[in-house]
């Protein structure tokens, strides 16, 4: 039984199992995130977290398990329907459009409309612009003009567009894969500040990242999973080192904190 | 915004104005050789005439290469539905006000067909249009076989390609002036400069930057006097031709829908990243169906436009044409790649392809030196563009 003075988690998944003909890919995985928490997910590569990412983001829905936003039922039928539901996904591959400009990206399938003519909405430029460069500012990225086309933008500050998309309308949830992979040193710093800001500003964050010291510097709480299972879920607590040496055992299988249950 | 920041946010216009550089240095070149021939008015407005089924079609393929697409069926498309055209005119006998929405309504299916093998069934265009090529160029035959060429007798139907918009009667003054066009002419240029000192005043209201107050002046004085001079040079023959007109508008429209509207951004974003666009809640299907019927709209026009000014139908007619308008849009810096090019670009690509042609003809040039010569400056055209593409990142 749940105290009462606990608050509702914004996410909560219990038991989530999801197959690929015969891999089991998940095998009855729950996952807790509370408000205004950053949540560290790692495991090596086919653990499952990027399955269980998926099944979140409405990417994939799950043969079994549940999910609760806020506390209430959600069955999650595509990415759209996740964001409706406040979840936003950064992608790896970052999901940008190099033509367009930072605005439209910030915009990209929800634009603002200041005229509807028949089947043509027509766009309000300057009210997006205006709440591109506010998006901007208030989480401190630094980009010269949101008139600039993606693709002169560098790694770092494309990935900034990417995850400020994400905060841009009132999301609950934002996983973000892989955030730092592919960054220089600087641009890492200045993505894990960007972290900071969000929550901050009050968001509830999962990031995977093959990186533990970017996990180690910007979670709270750790997650690892290893064969489509949780085996570790705990505050981050140790110093860098120690915190390193007992992820990676519980990554390879030296250590497994539901071993019973899953047993069982 | 520093000044470098700045100029980094304008480089995508650098290739814009080397083109109207290009076009400007094409024009100042046969103006000098053809002893001024070339930019006679009655030379201008036969060029107009010649070009405007060219550019139709360039519009549409604009936006076929942006969505990473191709589209090879269009010439004979175009040249089957001009058949049409003129069967439904004179063997049928349906009224034009049947027959020109029927022939549009008929060119939109054709490029649904399309879209329903590119997005539906997953063939790559430059292969479900191929395809399209064999069949129309066989259904225009067929189409033709037992007549031959086609002869329009409709008035009113054979103006769309050659006639001019009405004047008003001669009352004194400017003898031998269309004045009508003058009015049009200067109608565009109070629009145009009210439109400009509008958004300037919005824009400026939301605390973005604008072009200093002399740049803005210049710019205004600029675009003013290219309208003025071209509607003079067009007044001084017999005005404003239909298919000027009808050019104008789809122009107009498409530049409007592809800059200023949610599908027109979405047409874009699609062409600049599918994944991203499907992501974001856009239909890469819905997108590419709209692109592709739009296309068949405009080969359908296309086509009454040529069997207008060919006052016939011929039996090869179309054929090349989609060559044409492919060259006119990379030309004017669509990209080969796709999510790049604007519609107002690939116009002045069909105007240099067409004034190079023309002016060669009015040179007396051979007509093999002629093919080179548009060989070079498409793969020149291609090649600074490219060029400065890489220079900008």
């Amino acid at each position: 039984m749940k105290p009462m003075t606990e608050t509702t988690p914004v996410v909560e998944m219990r038991n989530i199992r999801k197959s690929f003909a015969a891999v089991q890919a998940l095998r009855g995985v729950d996952l807790v995130l509370n408000h205004g928490e950053v949540l560290g997910l790692v495991g090596d590569n086919a653990a499952g977290k990027s399955t269980l990412m998926k099944v979140l983001s409405g990417a994939y829905i799950p043969d079994e398990g549940q999910i609760l936003i806020e506390g209430k039922n959600a069955h999650l039928t595509d990415p759209l329907h996740a964001r409706r539901l406040g979840i936003e996904m950064v992608y790896q591959d970052l999901a940008l459009s190099n033509n367009l400009d930072v605005t439209a990206n910030v915009f990209l399938g929800r634009e603002a409309v200041s005229l509807k003519l028949g089947p043509f909405g027509v766009l309000d430029g300057r009210y997006m612009e205006k709440e591109a460069q506010r998006l901007l500012d208030r989480l401190k990225i630094d980009i010269p003009s949101v008139r600039l086309m993606v693709e002169r933008l560098s790694g770092g500050q494309r990935q900034a567009v990417a995850i400020a998309r994400a905060m841009a309308f009132n999301s609950k949830v934002i996983i973000m894969d892989e955030p730092t992979a592919a960054l220089s040193v600087a641009a890492i710093s200045k993505v894990l500040d960007l972290v900071r800001e969000l929550k901050a500003q009050g968001a509830s964050i999962i990031i995977i990242s093959h990186r533990l010291e970017d996990i180690y510097s910007v979670s709270d709480r750790l997650m690892v999973m290893r064969n489509g299972r949780k085996v570790r879920d705990a505050v981050i607590a140790d110093n860098i080192d120690d915190f390193r040496e007992r992820v990676v055992a519980y990554m390879v299988g030296a250590r497994d904190d539901f071993a019973v249950t899953a047993a069982g | 915004m520093s000044i470098k920041d700045l100029i980094k946010a304008q480089q995508h216009n650098i290739r814009e104005y080397g083109m109207y550089i290009a076009f400007l240095v094409i024009v100042i070149f046969f103006t000098i050789t053809t002893k001024g021939l070339f930019v006679s008015s009655r030379n201008i407005g036969n060029l107009v005439n010649a070009m405007s089924y060219i550019a139709v079609l360039a519009v549409g393929m604009t936006l076929v290469i942006v969505i990473r697409h191709i589209d090879l069926s269009v010439g004979y498309l175009a040249g089957t539905l001009g058949a049409i055209a003129a069967i439904a005119i004179k063997y049928w006998l349906l009224p034009l006000g049947v027959t020109i929405p029927l022939v549009l309504a008929l060119g939109i299916l054709a490029g649904l067909l399309t879209a329903f093998l590119v997005a539906q069934m997953k063939i790559p265009a430059f292969v479900a249009t191929l395809a399209g090529w064999l069949g129309y160029r066989g259904a225009l035959q067929l189409a033709t076989r037992s007549t031959g060429t086609i002869i329009i007798e409709n008035d009113i139907f054979n103006a769309l390609g050659n006639g001019f918009i009405p004047d008003i009667p001669d009352i004194g003054i400017l003898p031998g002036v269309h004045k009508v066009t003058l009015l049009l002419g200067i109608l565009g240029i109070i629009l145009f400069i009210l439109g400009e000192i509008n958004n300037r005043k919005k824009t400026q209201a939301y605390h973005f930057e604008v072009l200093t107050m002399n740049m803005f002046i210049v710019k205004l004085i600029f675009v003013s006097a290219v309208i003025a001079g071209i509607t003079w040079v067009l007044a001084g023959y017999q005005g404003l031709s239909w298919a000027a007109v009808i050019l104008l508008i789809v122009v107009l429209l498409y530049s409007y829908i592809t800059s200023r509207t949610v599908i027109g951004r979405h047409i874009y974003a699609v062409g600049g990243n599918p994944e991203a666009a499907e992501l974001n809640g856009i239909s890469v299907k819905k997108i590419t169906f709209l692109v592709f019927g739009s296309m068949g709209l405009l080969t359908a026009l296309s086509g009454i436009l040529y069997a207008s000014w060919l006052r016939s139908a011929t039996t090869i007619a179309g054929a090349g044409m989609e060559f044409d308008a492919i060259a006119a849009a990379f030309v004017g810096g669509v990209a080969v790649a796709g999510g790049v090019g604007k519609v107002t670009g690939s116009i002045i690509g069909a105007l240099v392809m067409a004034s190079l042609t023309n002016g060669m003809n009015l040179l007396g040039w051979d007509i093999s030196i002629q093919y080179i010569v548009r060989a070079l400056v498409l793969a020149g055209a291609v090649i600074f563009d490219v060029q400065t593409r890489r220079g900008a990142k």
